[in-house]
């Protein structure tokens, strides 16, 4: 009879310590996640930075961490973190051969997290608008020109973030370069076409819009009549900005959808056996977010879908799914056969404690950067100076308006005043959770 | 068989193991001159700062209008040195470059210099303090501050060029200096600097 010696109680102890960490990031962040739907930001904070403490120089603890610390209005703070993430993310450039391989026999978490692009985009969004609303616009113009970097490195037109460039353009604006505007305008335009499919919205109308005036302004009358034709816009003129000052509210609406992990069970031609898989997958179809409408003074105004992370994430996923799904057959073959080996080698006891050492370790890899909002909306409203009532209202697909976040604001002659803000649900606002304006 | 797979499963968890056993280690500090070069990211860093700086100053106090204004006007000109804005793609510290600059004009003895206009406040507060509270033989009188002939100010701008893992990033900064009196500008400077980047597609 074959004994279970030092080597089966070995696995037996590895079997209760890998139980104590694998579960999934997703159920990790859950009550994060909840904590932040339910608008309590601070207390999802405390959750973000005991994530953080067991991995300070995480990828996607500091993009949590960073963006909650956004939403609470601690701007400084959340730009420390985001730096972080952001260094990090350019060290975890070159592919690491010891992650892979242990890719191979463990999980995918192995391998270092560095975010999906459009996710390492959006870290130059977040502190390009922490800076701005700290008054360091000069800082928010390098952080969007980082990311045109980034995007232009990577040379694939596909990976672009269109509301990046959408956004640049606003920045050019609001420090007085039309010109770069222009151009930033153009490559938004072009990425929202490139990019319709996978991220499921075409070119917002506010874009057109803006685009057109900045080609007015810059008199380059041949692009403007190409593109009035090509959205369709025949009877556009540019409104005369003339004495009057820009609000522009960007409001980020919802939560981006939760990686979750999808087991299913693959026939193996080597074993000739069925064996457990585990990967990523998003289970639940995008929700049906609320509308966001804004009201100055008795007026209202209508916001554009500028982005749709949900779209970007879910696609991100689906490109490397091919990838994700045979790692994880490979590692289901090597695993199984190393469960036999053992019990032929240890008997029955050393085959079990294998196969749950195995099992428990076979977990997908479920992290995202899930504190981003599921879409960000934009509106753009131009108003004579003066001091305006402003309110960000929430309306549900009822019809109903289920919130309503009231602003005063002071728009100057020639500049811009920004409102940001990410909303998640109509709960009690807390005191130091702020929507913030800033005048450029 | 069964060893062999282990041995690899086994092999490698020892490996990940100790990389980050040892990357949670306490780094290593070694001193080194602070005149040294040390290109880390590629980056902007403190010796691009000074370089640039002992360079465009070492040209600005070469031309003409030093000796042009000693001559008509029979003093060292008093300069101030205003914004350097950044205009490129890193978050470049204008505070240490500008620090830089004033060192070296000051050092050079070629000019007077004058405080900054955040300095100046301070300066002004502790006069109007000493108003109130200091001695009529040691209290400094407001309105006898020297005001420049001259203010520095400039840019910082890049172009990137960057395809799949390499970058070549070229710097230039550029100064001007201009007459308060006249907003007449005595003197251009431009200095430039090209690097190039290579990322490595793999790592241990």
């Amino acid at each position: 009879m074959k004994k279970a010696p030092a080597f089966v109680s070995t696995l037996f102890i590895s079997v209760f310590l890998l139980l104590q960490g694998c579960a999934t990031t997703a159920q990790k962040t859950a009550g994060m996640r909840a904590l932040m739907q339910s608008n309590q930001h601070q207390l999802a904070l405390q959750e973000a930075l005991k994530e953080l403490d067991s991995n300070p120089h995480g990828v996607m603890e500091n993009m949590n961490v960073g963006a909650l610390r956004y939403i609470i209005g601690d701007y400084a703070a959340s730009n420390e973190a985001l730096e972080v993430a952001k260094l990090r993310v350019e060290e975890l450039y070159s592919t690491s051969i010891t992650e892979q391989a242990g890719a191979t026999v463990i999980n995918d978490e192995t391998i270092s997290f560095q975010g999906d692009r459009f996710e390492q985009v959006f870290i130059h969004l977040y502190m390009a608008l922490n800076f701005i609303n700290l008054g360091q616009l000069d800082s928010a113009r390098v952080e969007i020109l980082q990311a045109q970097v980034k995007m232009k490195e990577w040379g694939e037109p596909e990976d672009e973030t269109p509301f990046m460039h959408y956004f640049s353009g606003i920045i050019f604006e609001m420090l007085g370069e039309t010109d770069s505007a222009t151009v930033s305008y153009r490559k938004a335009v072009s990425a929202y076409r490139t990019t319709e499919e996978k991220e499921g919205i075409g070119i917002p109308r506010q874009l057109q819009e803006d685009f057109l005036r900045s080609l007015a302004s810059m008199r380059l009358w041949d692009e403007f009549k190409q593109y009035k034709n090509e959205f369709d816009m025949a009877r556009y003129k540019p409104v005369s900005q003339k004495g009057k000052g820009e609000l522009v509210v960007l409001v980020g609406n919802g939560m981006v959808p939760q990686r979750e992990q999808k087991v299913f069970q693959t026939w193996a031609p080597a074993l000739a056996l069925n064996v457990r898989v585990a990967v990523p997958d998003y289970p639940y179809p995008s929700q049906t977010l609320n509308a966001i409408r804004i009201k100055v003074e008795d007026e209202y105004y209508e916001t554009d879908t500028v982005a749709n992370v949900d779209g970007l994430a879910r696609a991100a996923l689906s490109d490397n799914m091919a990838g994700i799904t045979t790692r994880a057959i490979a590692r289901a073959v090597l695993k199984k056969t190393s469960e036999k080996e053992v019990g032929d080698q240890h008997g029955f006891l050393g085959q079990l404690a294998m196969m749950v050492v195995n099992q428990s370790t076979e977990i997908a890899d479920t992290r995202c950067w899930n504190t981003l909002p599921q879409s960000f909306e934009l509106s753009r409203v131009s108003l004579p100076a003066g001091k305006y009532n402003v309110v960000i209202e929430v309306v549900s697909p009822a019809g109903v308006v289920i919130d309503r976040i009231h602003r005063k604001v002071s728009i100057v002659t020639g500049r811009k005043t920004l409102i940001s803000k990410h909303w998640t649900s109509p709960q009690i606002r807390h005191a130091n959770v702020t929507s913030q304006q800033v005048s450029y | 068989m069964l060893s062999k797979i282990m041995g690899r499963q086994l092999a490698l968890l020892v490996i990940s193991l100790s990389l980050i056993v040892t990357s949670g280690c306490n780094p290593t500090v070694t001193r080194v001159d602070s005149n040294a070069v040390t290109d880390l990211s590629g980056e902007w860093n403190d010796t691009d700062s000074r370089l640039v700086s002992r360079e465009m100053i070492d040209d600005v106090l070469s031309r003409r209008w030093i000796g042009d204004f000693n001559r008509s006007r029979g003093k060292t000109p008093t300069v101030i040195v205003g914004t350097v804005r950044n205009l490129s793609h890193e978050h470049i510290n204008t505070r240490t470059f500008i620090r830089d600059l004033e060192r070296e004009l000051i050092n050079s003895g070629e000019v007077d210099f004058v405080a900054s206009a955040t300095e100046r406040q301070e300066v002004r507060a502790e006069r109007a303090d000493q108003d109130l509270h200091s001695s009529e033989q040691t209290r400094k009188s407001m309105g006898n501050e020297t005001g420049a002939d001259f203010m520095l100010k400039g840019t910082i701008n890049t172009i990137i060029d960057a395809v799949k893992g390499e970058q070549a990033r070229f710097y230039q900064v550029d100064l001007t200096l201009i007459d308060l009196e006249s907003n007449r500008k005595v003197w251009v400077g431009q200095k430039k600097i090209k690097k190039t980047i290579e990322k490595s597609g793999w790592r241990l």
